[in-house]
This record gives C-alpha cells, structure tokens and sequence, in this order.
C-alpha cells in the first residue's frame, strides 16, 4: 500500500471522513477535521513510519496534499 | 496492576488545578498513606519534593515522575499536547499507554487532559470523542447527563455515543438495569428541538437503546429518563446554573427573611438537599472521561485534597469493575445487533 492510501486511512479513521473526499486538493476544513483530529492523527502518522513531523512544517500544510507530500519526503529520506 | 499484586497503580498530575501543587499532592499523600493505592506523582520533581517534605511523607511513600512543562489553562488544547509534549499532562498520559500507570487524574485543564488522552490512549471503537457525564446530586437520583462540556460543538451520531456511555454509567454506577435514555430538546414531541436534536432522534430511535424520545428542561429533576444526552454547550450551562441554585436561593431567602436567617441557614445547612446541588461525576469534584481506552478523571480546576482522594478512590474503583471493558461490551453487543450503523457508528 502506498504511503498516501496508508495516510488517508490513518487520517479517514481518525477523523471518521469518508475516503472518497480526501483529495490532494482538499483542506482540512473541507474535510471538516478539527484541530484534534490534526493532533490525533500527526501523532499516529510519526508512530507509524517512525517519523518525526515538527509543528513548524505542519503549520505549513495548506492541504492534504501538502500533509501526503511531507510524510513521502520523511519515508523516503529513511530509505 | 502492577505484576504479581492486585494494587491498583495512579497517576496523578501534581501540576495541575488552581491549588495546585500543594492541595493535588496533599490529596495524592492522603491516598497513599490509606494504603489501597500505589501514588505516582508527576510532575517537577524540586516542586513536588518540597511539598512532600511539608507533607512529613518519605520519598518511598510515592514514585515521581519527573515533567519539566505545565500545560496553562487558556493554552489551545491539542497545540498545547503537540508543544509541550513534557508537560505533565502528557507525561501522565503516557504513562498508562507504557504500562507503567494503570489511571491519570488531573485538575489541569480539561481539554489539554482530553486531547492527550484521545491522542495517546486512543478511543473506544464506536466512541469518537472523549465525553464527560455524571448525575446531578440530590433531587435527581439515578440520573446521568452526557455531555457536560467537553464537546460543545456535536455531530448527531456523536450524541448516539453519549447515550451508550450513558447507559453503561446508570447501569454500573446506579445498577439501572435498562436506563432508559431522552434527549434534551425544548418540546416533548419528536421534530421539536435545533437541527442536531432533530438529526439525532431517528439515530438513537435505531440505536437499539432503551430511547424514551425527547426530554424537557423540566422533566430532568423528574426523572424522566436515567440517560439524558445534550452536546457540552448545552450541558455545561445546565450544570453550572444547578450548582448556583442552592447558593442563590439561600442568600435570597436570607435577605428576604432577615428574621429568619438563622433558621434559614440551619435548613440549607442541615435539612435540605439543595445546599448540596452540585455536579456529582461518581465521585465529587472529578468525573471519569468516557470514551476514551483507559481511565482518565478530570477534576474540578479549583479542587481540593478531599477532591484529589475521591478522584483517585474513583479511578481505582473504574479499574475494579472494568468500566471501560463494560463499554466496550455494550458497544460490542449492539454492534452485534447490527444496530450502530443504523444509529450512525461504526
């Protein structure tokens, strides 16, 4: 599974959004995920590809496409 | 537990409430010191150190466990558990995810205790957000309202998951074998209320709960219902204008019978339930948070010793009758009845 497809059910489970509406495009807000969702699921992404995603580069995520991009970056980087 | 014994292990924040640390770490000795429970601290360790110096306790009586942070009340909740990920709070609540506690109890602030306890512990399945309930003391025996602020804005299905923690509340708190549940909405008949009431009726309706329907501000001290669900917008205003009541009515009747002030004050003090109007929680001055994969109580930011000692007699009773087990078999059991998706869970 992709890290993308592996995001977007972290994500989708924790913030019960349905799948089909987690475009790159999509804002959180569109997604209607509130900050605790964010929290949630930041946290649950770092545990599972033993990662690290610091507040300063998530603040900077405008998207989920943004969001995908950084943790692909970071598990890459890992090899 | 801790391996091998049956002693319940405890977390507590000792940095955290409007007294803190002097009244959380008076409470956590008094605990401690009745022997039932094993005390960990949590906290800055110079602070605590020195308050248990002033407590005459020896450092064997407690385990501490050092956090440099606070999370300050006002800090936004789930910002504060991502910044300050040595605070206290969060310190606290990894101790139950490692093992190493097998509850948290903190006065701090609330929604900082409920985001780390959703972050690291998880939720129940079929539990979205962490929830705070309890019954209201006095004229209103066996019931419980959920929720009571932890959630002020809900979604319908949201209001489904109160009514199952509700439910497993009244029946392993009160011994309500099948409490029945209302929702809170400003009509008696269904297609009364505000779009979240209206959305949610037909959920609970499916939701395989013992569902009575719409419930009054008036029919809650008549027990109507043992489950009353609100979101904590509502709720809280609810419960803060009950626990003003008592104090109000008494200084009003004061004023208004100067001649009878004493006798007044004798039955507020000594006869009437209404002195004691206040928010129940299982235990006085904290509440369990429901939903959540493990046990965590917030108490009251102004609590006191006393308060510490029953939230903490709370929580070692929570692990004893299994309370979130129990809600995780109830949920478990509806599921089963293929009842959940129709009332909005999954």
């Amino acid at each position: 599974m992709s890290v993308e497809e592996q995001v977007k059910d972290i994500v989708a489970k924790i913030a019960h959004i349905d799948k089909s509406i987690m475009s790159r495009e999509a804002t959180f807000k569109e997604m209607k995920a509130d900050s605790l969702d964010i929290v949630q699921a930041l946290v649950a992404i770092e545990e599972q590809f033993d990662i690290e995603i610091p507040d300063e580069e998530a603040q900077k995520f405008r998207n989920f496409g943004d969001f995908v991009s950084y943790v692909e970056q970071e598990v890459a980087k890992k090899g | 537990m801790s391996h091998g014994t049956s002693r319940v292990r405890i977390a507590v924040d000792a940095m955290g409430g409007d007294n803190a640390p002097g009244e959380i770490i008076h409470g956590a000795v008094m605990a401690a010191r009745d022997g039932a429970t094993d005390i960990i601290l949590v906290g800055q360790q110079d602070v605590v150190l020195k308050h248990l110096a002033a407590e005459g306790a020896s450092q064997d009586l407690v385990k501490i466990v050092h956090a440099d942070e606070v999370i300050r009340e006002g800090e936004a909740p789930a910002l504060a558990i991502r910044q300050k990920r040595h605070s206290s709070i969060v310190v606290g609540t990894r101790l139950l995810r490692s093992g190493e506690a097998d509850a948290f109890i903190s006065a701090g602030s609330s929604g900082a205790v409920a985001a780390a306890a959703a972050t690291y512990l998880g939720m129940v399945e079929g539990m979205e957000r962490p929830t705070v309930g309890g019954g209201f003391s006095s004229f209103a025996p066996n019931i419980v309202v959920m929720d009571l602020g932890a959630n002020v804005d809900c979604k319908p299905h949201q209001l489904v998951s109160f009514a199952i923690a509700g439910t497993v509340y009244a029946r392993t708190v009160y011994g309500v074998q099948n409490p029945t549940v209302g929702i809170l909405s400003t009509g008696s008949e269904e297609g009364k209320g505000n779009d979240l009431v209206k959305s949610a009726y037909p959920m609970l309706q499916a939701s395989g709960l013992n569902f009575i329907g719409n419930i009054e501000g008036n029919d809650i001290l008549m027990g109507k219902a043992n489950v009353i669900v609100c979101d904590g917008f509502v709720g809280n205003v609810l419960l803060k204008f009950y626990e003003s009541i008592g104090d109000r009515a008494r200084v009003w009747l004061m004023g208004k019978y100067p001649s009878i002030s004493r006798l007044v004050g004798f039955l507020f003090d000594k006869v009437l339930p209404i002195k004691k109007l206040s928010y129940e929680g299982e235990e006085e001055g904290s509440g369990l948070l429901w939903g959540i994969d493990g046990v965590v109580r917030i108490a009251h930011g102004a609590c006191h010793a006393e308060h510490i000692l029953h939230g903490i007699n709370g929580a070692r009773k929570a692990i004893e009758v299994d309370l979130v087990g129990n809600l995780k078999r109830e949920i478990a059991h509806l599921k089963e009845q293929g009842k959940l998706q129709q009332g909005g869970l999954s």
